[in-house]
């Protein structure tokens, strides 16, 4: 699920007006030769963000701009629809499980050509699964999209076979980039770990999907350039530049000044800046992400040998439970996120309607509540205002908030506020998120406070809360898994392993719903908001932005490059023109999809996205 | 800030009785003195880190996927015996500790773009005040107390008390966002506009137009210290024996004061000049920071998250390095114009 | 205290009694500093500004803490200044005038110790240095030449991010960073002290090392160091907010500096909200600004001969 890490780090960005990885900038060093000649023919859309990509080579990239350009770059099996997410055909028109169960067969569409002019065939997609199944570095970012398949085959160059050794639902997913044979068997398994991947002006990269890469400088641009041999048209604008940026503030300057097109990952107040200006459309998207507020369990290892500092006192799931009604969500989101948002209760956004589960009993803002309940479970005031459990331990605990993002700097003085209400002290110390992943990952923490981007599948989500994905020993070390809260009930992942191979939507919905109810109540976290996506663009300059979902979902940023195909530069005389889709978006890709919707389970994929030493880069 | 503190010990200590060419051993004796502080701060940065907290593979392995193989790698070369890392480092002090962590490149990679950046703010920035700063220094030091002395002493202390990030912020309010009536006509941040042709004449002008801001809330803050430091010495000169009797001989005003007291006086000034290179490069950061300009300060910044180790101990070697280079060189130059701190 | 006063008063001392003659002579020096600190404009306008922060700093003690508690407070964020709001309101309702007092604690207590710290280290390592002319001296004169050198925020940046962000940290950096100067200034007051008649007397007679320092040097570099800690106390402020707007100070401590900090983060520059990065700022330059004024006239007093520009 790399779109989890996608979003994720889109989140962590959002927050960031505060120093993030990339640097900003046209730069002194903008390219001169490269530059194209400016002909009033040539589009160039660019669009801000305040992350970089970590790397451009796909294996080793993380970062949500990696993946953005990833996808633009290397076409998958199967795509994410824009209207609703519903799987529709990537490069393969159409796919079917075998009646035993034991293999997929994907048809790749025909006549297929790479930006270089070389054919696109099955054996290409037979050789990155292959690849990826028999590789150790290859597995890091994409093993688990390939966890069930021994096996890929290409009996000719328009059929795939994938052999299977349990049934699995999570085969057709968008998860794996297709790459060129015949450029990455010259690199082996030693020269992929160093492998840029850059494109440059003379030797851009070799991509199927919509746009290649021409040139990127660390910290200052990435440059993207249209491929006429994508299969489904070449897109309308020529160009596209992703230009890095230090703080939203400068960001925001240039889209009012035109210096960019499109503006990512906006936080609250630079955003609302941006409303109302002229030739600027703003677009704040349902939200697909939540921030919470974390407890320590029982940091243990995987076979449950305890580790860290945490306060045992967080254990006891009526103290997480109670701290809930303490929390006052609607001002948080009010506050925090300038209303730009909705208060949470469990880890699937409403925006996955399918999935979404609203609580039985909601934990609401009720402080008297809180207290109520604290003083029910044993936890009495103290002389200094602060409870202590019967055997006067005190219920005050170290609350960790990240540097990295100006929102989780003032949700944790939410926090802070709304525990000592109750009569729960929370001592805030900012770390950096790199390092916060580091000190979770040795439960060497009482409670945190950070967020997930969440994707369609609630698959990964669930994950983070087994046994088997808390941390882990390897080598004397202890390595950090997805689980950040540690929490480990065995009928929870009894649960877990029924969904995990159950192909009918409804009866994996109703176990889905059990789970997300049992986490709810037990509150290894306290969601505390699903927070809106920011964008805003020129929309005096292009037109036909594609959200994803339809009506309120993001425009770039997406599970694939919809708005990169099919939008268009608003030209002089561009009355009418906006009726005909031209370049991309000519394929009827509408009713295509609405033809090809997989049936049952099948279209839900799920997969988990990376071994888990990986874990720390899921987290946003 | 070095003006007010350091003024007395930046004056080159005198070396003791010579033997062999008081200049020649002068110039030994200080660059020796740059070379045993640049060896401290090699051997500083060294250890500094080492005594951070938490396993070092931890900390360059951090939110990357990394193959155990890599890892085992990392662990056979971080867990060695200290004297052999350090070795290692001495060799090649600015890769020796590894690629950037945040870039996953060589720190040269990540550092050399971002070198000129900082230059053209930096030297830019020092030039014009400087000039300015000489020119304030001069006019109110030889009419001391007058109404022109009172005003620019006053208005450069006011500026000397000022964080720089902070100025450069209000400029940026006022002249590049825009407040009441003043229109935003600066840009907010960057060194060019995106598709800029930096290479041509026109490149260059839209270079400029983005370098007015930073480069002006630098200057001004550093042509306070400058000023001040001029009218000091020129106060001084005045006030010497030589300039009183050529005044008294009916020499004009202005000729006294441009054949003899200012040249005279410049000598200080242009040494402090090359001195306060290291405050300068500070204020660099925080002002690359606040224009996001990428150069070496932001970087400094970046590293700050996470934080970048290898990057942030390259950098503070760089800056280091050439502190103390252009201390070597304010030296030399002192020496070489004022014989007397030879002797 | 010219060399001739000081062989005078020694001399004629004999009948007195030693001690008493000192305190006198001392005391004496202290009120002719009072009545021309009192003559001196700027630095009496300087010494009201520090005394009107001082007293806003004590003030804000008495700020509710619910005033501050983003929890609890009901304005509306990026409020600009009205009668309600003086100095408008922050990116979370609070008011900005309350922060700005409460900030006036952090940012003046760290700049007062992080001066103390340097001063003590400075002076030590002054007096030390000047008064062993053999290794030891040398040594801690090279290393006061090292640490002179080293650009002083690459430095503070390192040293804060090794040591982690807390307030008795970045008072540590600060104090670390920033002593040299002073070193080296009394070193070289020493090295004069220490060449004076009275003291090769007391050497003669026997005094050990640690009391000539002590009884003897000290006293005589201490006016000097009074006057360096006021000029010090500036640095150690703009330090301070410098550190805490790249997010090296205590994140959870409210200063001048961290109220930039999160002015800057929560995009107060493109909501024009000029009040929110205004006044913090404002306030380091005033209190700065006071500190240099009363360092100055310090300066002018205990030592007419030098023009401090």
């Amino acid at each position: 699920m790399r779109t989890v890490s996608r979003r994720a780090r889109i989140v962590s960005i959002t927050g960031a007006a505060s120093v993030l990885a990339a640097v900003l900038l046209p730069g002194v060093a903008q390219a001169d030769s490269a530059s194209p000649s400016p002909s009033a023919a040539r589009s160039v859309f660019t669009i801000g963000v305040l992350q970089d990509m970590d790397s451009a080579n796909p294996f080793t990239g993380i970062t949500s701009a990696a993946y953005e350009v990833f996808q633009m770059e290397y076409p998958t099996l199967v795509e994410y629809g824009a209207k609703d997410f519903a799987p529709v055909p990537g490069i393969a028109d159409s796919w079917s499980e075998s009646a035993d169960h034991s293999s997929w067969t994907f048809k790749i569409h025909p006549g297929l050509k790479w930006s270089d002019g070389q054919p696109m065939t099955a054996k290409d997609v037979a050789y990155t699964y292959n690849r990826i199944i028999n590789g150790k570095y290859e597995q890091t970012n994409f093993g688990s999209y390939v966890t069930a398949i021994t096996k890929a085959e290409a009996p000719d160059d328009l059929t795939v076979i994938l052999h299977t050794k349990t049934p699995s639902p999570i085969v057709p997913h968008p998860g794996v980039y297709i790459i060129p044979e015949h450029i990455w068997k010259s690199i082996d398994e030693k020269a992929v770990v160093s492998f840029k991947n850059e494109g440059t002006p003379d030797a851009p990269s070799v991509a199927g999907g919509p746009y290649y890469m021409i040139e990127r400088k660390v910290g200052q641009f990435i440059r993207m350039q249209a491929n006429p041999n994508f299969w489904r048209g070449k897109p309308a604008v020529d160009e596209i530049d992703f230009r890095l940026f230090k703080n939203g503030d400068a960001m925001a300057e240039a889209l009012k000044k035109g210096e960019i097109d499109f503006a990512e990952g906006l936080e609250t107040n630079v955003y609302n800046s941006l409303k109302n200006q002229p030739n600027i459309t703003t677009l704040a998207s349902a939200p697909a992400s939540f921030d919470e507020l974390a407890f320590n369990t029982g940091a243990a290892l995987d076979d449950g040998t305890a580790i860290g500092d945490g306060n045992p006192l967080l254990k006891d799931k009526n103290l997480r439970a109670a701290l809930s009604y303490a929390i006052d969500k609607q001002a948080m989101v009010d506050k925090i996120l300038g209303g730009d948002g909705i208060p949470a209760d469990t880890i699937m956004p409403p925006r996955y309607t399918q999935w979404h589960v609203t609580p039985t009993t909601p934990m609401t803002y009720d402080p008297a509540k809180a207290k109520e309940l604290l003083d029910a479970a044993g936890y009495k005031v103290g002389a200094d205002g602060i409870r202590t459990d019967a055997k006067g331990n005190r219920l005050s605990f170290r609350l960790l908030g990240r540097t990295d993002s100006s929102t989780s700097q003032k949700a944790v003085q939410f926090i802070k506020g709304y525990l000592a209400a109750v009569g729960v002290e929370a001592n805030i110390k900012m770390v950096g998120e790199d390092n916060l992943t580091e000190i979770i990952g040795q439960g060497n923490y009482d409670m945190f406070e950070w967020g997930w981007g969440v994707e369609p599948d609630p698959n990964y989500m669930l994950n983070v809360f087994t046994c088997a994905n808390r941390s882990y020993k390897q080598d004397g070390a202890i390595l950090a898994n997805v689980s950040d809260s540690f929490y480990c009930n065995p009928a929870y992942d009894a649960l877990n392993a029924k969904q995990q191979v159950e192909t009918d939507v409804a009866k994996r919905q109703a176990i889905t719903a059990e789970m997300m109810q049992m986490l709810y109540n037990d509150a290894p976290y306290i969601i505390t908001y699903y927070y809106d996506g920011h964008e805003a663009y020129r929309s005096d300059r292009f037109t036909n932005l594609v959200n994803q979902p339809d009506k309120d979902g993001p425009l770039t940023f997406q599970w694939g490059t919809w708005t990169y195909e099919q939008m268009k530069p608003v030209t002089a005389a561009d009355a009418g023109a906006s009726n005909n889709s031209s370049g991309g978006s000519s394929i009827p890709w509408l009713p295509i999809l609405g033809g090809l919707i997989v049936a049952g389970g099948a279209g839900f994929l799920l997969a988990r996205r990376r071994p888990a030493n990986a874990a720390s880069d899921d987290r946003e | 800030m070095a003006l007010l503190t350091d003024t007395p010990a930046r004056t080159p200590s005198a070396a003791g009785g010579g033997w062999a060419n008081p200049s020649i051993r002068y110039a030994i004796k200080r660059t020796g003195a740059a070379l045993s502080t640049f060896l401290f701060v090699l051997i500083f940065n060294f250890f500094l880190f080492r005594i951070l907290p938490g396993d070092p593979v931890a900390l360059y392995t951090r939110g990357r996927n990394v193959d155990p193989e890599s890892i085992r790698a990392l662990e056979a070369k971080l867990h060695r015996p200290i004297g052999q890392q350090f070795v290692e480092y001495i060799k090649n002090p600015f890769t020796g500790n590894g690629p950037s962590v945040k870039y996953n490149e060589s720190v040269w990679d990540v550092i050399g773009p971002s070198l000129w950046p900082t230059l053209l703010l930096v030297g830019t920035a020092t030039i014009i005040a400087t000039i300015i700063g000489v020119w304030l220094g001069i006019r109110s030091g030889w009419n001391r107390g007058e109404r022109f002395d009172v005003v620019s002493t006053n208005t450069t202390l006011v500026l000397y008390s000022m964080p720089e990030f902070w100025f450069g912020m209000i400029m940026l309010i006022v002249f590049a966002v825009g407040i009441g009536p003043i229109p935003g006509m600066f840009p907010t941040g960057g060194l060019s506009d995106p598709g800029v042709d930096t290479s041509s004449p026109a490149g260059w002008v839209n270079v400029a137009w983005h370098l007015v801001l930073p480069v002006t809330t630098l200057a001004v803050i550093y042509l306070a210290e400058y000023s001040l430091i001029m009218r000091a010495s020129i106060i001084e000169e005045r006030g010497q024996d030589y300039v009183q009797t050529a005044r008294a001989k009916g020499l004009m005003d202005k000729m006294v004061r441009r054949d003899h007291a200012v040249p005279n006086a410049l000598l200080p000034t242009m040494t402090l000049v090359f001195l306060n290179l290291g405050f300068v490069v500070g204020g660099a950061i925080t002002i690359e920071y606040v224009y996001s300009i990428h150069g070496l300060g932001s970087l400094t910044v970046d590293a700050l998250q996470g934080p970048d180790v290898p990057l942030l101990q390259a950098l503070f070697l760089l800056f280091s390095g050439a502190v103390i280079f252009a201390n070597l060189v304010a030296d030399l130059l002192y020496g070489y114009f004022d014989p007397r701190v030879r002797t | 205290m010219t060399m001739t006063q000081q062989s005078i008063n020694e001399s004629s001392a004999a009948a007195l009694g030693a001690r008493d003659v000192v305190k006198a002579r001392r005391k004496a020096s202290r009120q002719r500093f009072t009545t021309s600190f009192r003559q001196n404009k700027s630095g009496l306008l300087g010494l009201t500004i520090l005394l009107v922060f001082i007293a806003v700093a004590i003030g804000a003690f008495f700020i509710p803490a619910s005033s501050l508690d983003v929890t609890q407070v009901t304005a509306d964020p990026f409020l600009p200044p009205s009668l309600q709001w003086p100095l408008g309101t922050d990116d979370s309702g609070r008011s900005v005038l309350l922060l700005v007092a409460k900030g006036a604690q952090i940012s003046l207590l760290v700049g007062f110790a992080a001066t103390m710290l340097s001063m003590f280290i400075g002076t030590t390592v002054g007096i030390v240095s000047g008064h062993y002319r053999g290794l030891t001296g040398g040594v801690l004169d090279r290393v006061t030449d090292w640490f002179l050198v080293i650009p002083y925020l690459p430095l503070a940046i390192v040293l804060a991010t090794v040591l982690g962000r807390s307030l008795l940290n970045i008072i540590v950096v600060i104090g670390v960073t920033s002593w040299p100067g002073t070193a080296r200034l009394i070193r070289a007051q020493t090295l004069s002290v220490t060449a004076r008649p009275y003291l090769e007397r007391s050497k003669a007679l026997g005094a050990g090392n640690l009391h000539q320092m002590w009884k003897h040097v000290l006293p005589n570099v201490m006016p000097l160091v009074l006057a360096n800690t006021t000029l010090a106390v500036s640095i150690s402020i703009l330090s301070e907010t410098t550190l805490s707007f790249l997010g090296l100070g205590d994140p959870t401590a409210i200063s001048w500096g961290s109220i930039l900090e999160q002015g800057f983060a929560a995009g107060a520059i493109s909501q024009g909200a000029w009040w929110f990065l205004a006044a913090p700022g404002v306030c380091v330059v005033l209190t700065v600004l006071a500190f240099n004024l009363i360092g100055r006239a310090t300066e002018d007093i205990l030592d007419p001969r030098q023009e401090t520009a």
